[in-house]
């Protein structure tokens, strides 16, 4: 039908609908005159428009029509392709272990040797392109070949109904990926595991394989014994077809695809090197690259190159200069030397093979053994990266009971020390040990409707605009240790009245002091809840090398009855003054995707949280 | 709580997207379908049978957790209810195929007893990718009242959210809904109107 006659039959049925039936009978029959067929197309569609009205014909929503068909998927976006107990080939499929980009991956035995494996499942879809299939069942192939302690090793590589598949040993352990997000690494660690995936790498390269998507996920820790296996030899080609789709086809099938391999692009993006960001001839340096990628996220905490989107990212990889390695944390200078190496954008600049690159790193790891200091032994001095260590929040030791009607937040300092060095302005940062004071943050939020929880709780990097029903809850962490006194301002005129909010008779054993590297979840097991009033709320950050003689009585006030109101007016005089006096030098604030760190070029942090409130 | 892409991209995308940049839907479009279809699925696993799954709801819900709420004008909000529409229409269509894909036995796949249940409703996968198709014939005769549809069936929005995406009165949203519904009726009937 043409868009003409479309809209001609539209006029006429728009005003016939609105019409009794002998009335449109009439009304139908004057507009279309002679035009037979015109006639019996309005009446068709009068006719369904009934029927669809009798029916209930879309009278509710796609979504939940189609409800069911969203259950069918547990894993991810593809189906399990295959179920618990089934028989595939010679295997038994014992469990599904999760999905990637390209399939899925089964926990299953093989019944002819009677040896468990990793049974990774093409999607059909892949299985399907043909031309892919030819250069990933040749990769394969020679990625079997390798054998090293540190590659994942391929036992099978074959087809069962239509359906390609890989068998390789199962490891029991966890990402790299993982482990980054669960702890911070110590330095003997990073190079442990940095020896050992470049073993792999130089493998391979002898082989003239060239992985081409080293990255957090793609490398395995056994949980036994720490052996690290680095994975998807010759899967990365595939992967790498679906990136260009994306990026040069604006096909919404492309985005389609693309969207089906989660993680595809924001994944591997961030260790992409130079040459693949410009699509140009790549080799074993390009390897090189994405562990040195790697190797920096694992000791700053920080990925080099990370832009807002796709495209802005790229371009800093393609033209950014990292930030030193030493810029961003105590790291030796060797060890920059070698990641900053790693990463140069020319490849001839870069270590030329990972033997080389190994070599340098095993030479740097003797240094450590021998030095045996407790650098080597105590976690990383790092700033933290949003994003990163967030997602898991360690046990906590705060467990701060059901709360204040009110919050605030304070980071404290010591206040004997801080005489001396919050008079030190912020500009003159020392090259060397820097005294220095930082705490990061965030916090969360979760609605409630009357006195129940709705939805799931959210978290953001820092300052929101509060509406009723949200109750908050303030998570900390520090990689210093430090005392740490949070206490709330209402938007109150007048002399301030605070409330504590830290710490708590039931938190940290009622003490101010607050282990490093430890995230404090304040409250830990329930919400802080505002009044009703209007405005700003503060939320005192008082974070301190030393003990704040003057704020620990705050102590003695906190408690659930009292919402922890403050109600000597001395005490809530002499916290002004100590806020008033610091937040006069401010604290630089980086403001990150998921939390907001604060540093302090002093022994003493103070610092407001302020939450509109309306 | 999941990984979700930064709020401040999500919000620079819609704005970018608002000012007339097409490419910045084209990354915007795979951020939202990710979180859109992670709420969807985890709503149907924890509620399962029996209930609905309210569209709007989810959109509220992925448009809280999305965008940065700080500074954004509130246009910016009916273009993301407009992209959403699209996307849930997408993942519907996704998981309509995939079921399809299975039941024509695809690949070594076996019935389950979980899944022979779902069975049970009649072809549902089947008619919505035919009402995919007459929507997509209906986008080429007349693309605002295939929009209405996609906004209303696909989107959960009313008529009067739909009204403000579309910049058209609410009455136009109800006659452009009477129409494009009873044709595609008729498609889905089997009779066809050419």
């Amino acid at each position: 039908m043409t868009p003409e006659r479309w809209q001609q039959i539209s006029r006429i049925f728009k005003s016939a609908i609105l019409l009794d039936n002998e009335a449109r009978a009439a009304y139908v029959a004057s507009r279309c005159g002679r035009d037979d067929s015109l006639r019996v197309e309005v009446e068709k569609l009068i006719d369904s428009y009934g029927k669809a009205n009798a029916d209930e014909f879309m009278n509710g929503m796609a979504a939940e029509a189609a409800a069911p068909l969203l259950t069918d998927d547990e894993i991810g976006p593809h189906q399990d392709i295959l179920n618990k107990g089934q028989q595939f080939g010679s295997y038994i499929i014992l469990d599904s272990l999760g999905s990637g980009g390209m399939g899925e991956v089964y926990l299953a035995r093989d019944t002819r040797l009677d040896r468990t494996v990793a049974l990774k499942v093409l999607s059909p879809d892949i299985s399907q392109d043909k031309r892919r299939m030819q250069r990933f069942r040749q990769e394969a192939k020679v990625a079997s070949s390798l054998n090293q302690p540190n590659i994942l090793t391929v036992f099978e590589f074959g087809e069962v109904d239509g359906l390609t598949f890989l068998a390789t040993e199962y490891i029991d352990g966890e990402t790299l990926r993982d482990h980054l997000e669960a702890k911070r690494l110590k330095l003997s660690e990073i190079v442990d595991i940095s020896i050992q995936v470049l073993a792999a790498l130089d493998a391979a390269h002898e082989a003239r394989i060239v992985h081409r998507d080293i990255k957090p996920e793609n490398v395995m820790l056994r949980r036994r014994d720490g052996v690290v296996k680095v994975l998807d030899f010759g899967l990365a080609k595939v992967t790498e077809h679906k990136y260009s789709t994306l990026e040069h086809d604006s096909d919404p099938e492309a985005i389609t695809e693309f969207r089906t391999a989660p993680g595809v692009i924001m994944g591997t993006i961030n260790y992409m090197s130079p040459e693949q960001a410009k699509a140009s001839e790549i080799d074993e340096r390009t390897d090189i690259w994405s562990m040195g990628v790697i190797m920096y996220e694992m000791v700053t905490g920080k990925i080099p190159f990370r832009g807002s989107t796709t495209s802005h990212t790229i371009v800093q990889i393609l033209e950014k200069d990292p930030v030193p390695l030493t810029k961003l944390v105590k790291a030796p200078v060797e060890l920059e030397r070698i990641v900053m190496k790693a990463i140069a954008k020319k490849p001839v600049e870069r270590y030329q093979t990972a033997k080389d690159m190994l070599a340098d790193l095993r030479s740097f790891q003797k240094r450590l053994e021998i030095s045996a200091e407790l650098e080597q032994t105590s976690p990383l001095v790092t700033p933290d990266e949003p994003g990163l260590g967030a997602k898991k929040k360690r046990v906590l030791v705060f467990a701060v009971v059901g709360m204040l009607l009110a919050t605030a937040a304070i980071f404290a300092i010591n206040i004997r020390r801080s005489s001396r060095s919050a008079a030190t302005p912020s500009v003159t940062t020392p090259a060397v040990a820097p005294v220095e004071r930082t705490l990061t943050y965030w916090i969360t939020v979760q609605k409630f409707k009357g006195r129940n929880p709705y939805q799931d709780p959210f978290s953001l990097a820092g300052e929101i605009n509060f509406e009723t029903g949200y109750r908050i809850r303030v998570n900390v962490r520090s990689p210093q240790q430090g005392y740490l006194y949070i206490l709330n301002e209402g938007p109150a005129s007048g002399a301030p009245e605070y409330n504590v909010v830290f710490p708590t008779p039931t938190a940290n054993n009622g003490a101010s002091l607050v282990p490093a590297g430890e995230t404090i979840q304040i409250p830990k097991k329930s919400w802080l809840r505002f009044d009703t009033q209007q405005g700003v709320e503060k939320l005192w950050l008082v974070f301190s090398e030393n003990v704040l003689t003057e704020l620990e009585p705050i102590k003695q006030f906190a408690s659930i009855e009292t919402g922890g109101l403050i109600t000597d007016p001395a005490l809530n005089k002499s916290i002004k003054n100590l806020t008033d006096t610091h937040s006069a030098t401010k604290p630089g604030v980086e403001k990150g995707e998921t939390l907001t760190t604060v540093k302090a070029a002093s022994k003493l942090l103070v610092y407001a949280i302020k939450l509109e409130h309306h | 709580m999941a990984e979700k892409p930064p709020q401040h991209e999500i919000t620079q995308l819609l704005a970018q997207w608002r000012e007339g940049n097409q490419s910045a839907l084209d990354e915007l479009y795979p951020l939202v379908y990710d979180e859109l279809h992670r709420l969807a699925r985890r709503y149907m696993s924890r509620e399962r049978k029996g209930h609905t799954l309210q569209t709007t709801a989810l959109i509220n819900e992925a448009y809280v957790r999305l965008v940065d709420q700080r500074n954004v004008p509130w246009a910016n909000r009916s273009h993301f209810f407009a992209i959403s529409a699209q996307i849930m229409r997408r993942i519907l269509i996704d998981h309509a195929r995939r079921h399809q894909y299975a039941k024509r036995g695809g690949g070594a796949r076996q019935v389950s007893l979980d899944e022979a249940a779902t069975v049970v409703m009649p072809d549902q996968s089947g008619e919505l990718l035919r009402l995919d198709e007459a929507l997509k014939s209906l986008a080429e005769m007349d693309p605002r009242r295939s929009q209405v549809v996609e906004l209303r069936y696909f989107g959960g929005l009313n008529n009067e959210e739909i009204a403000g995406v579309l910049h058209i009165s609410e009455n136009t949203v109800t006659r452009d809904w009477n129409m494009a519904r009873a044709w595609l009726y008729q498609q889905l009937s089997g009779s066809t109107a050419n």
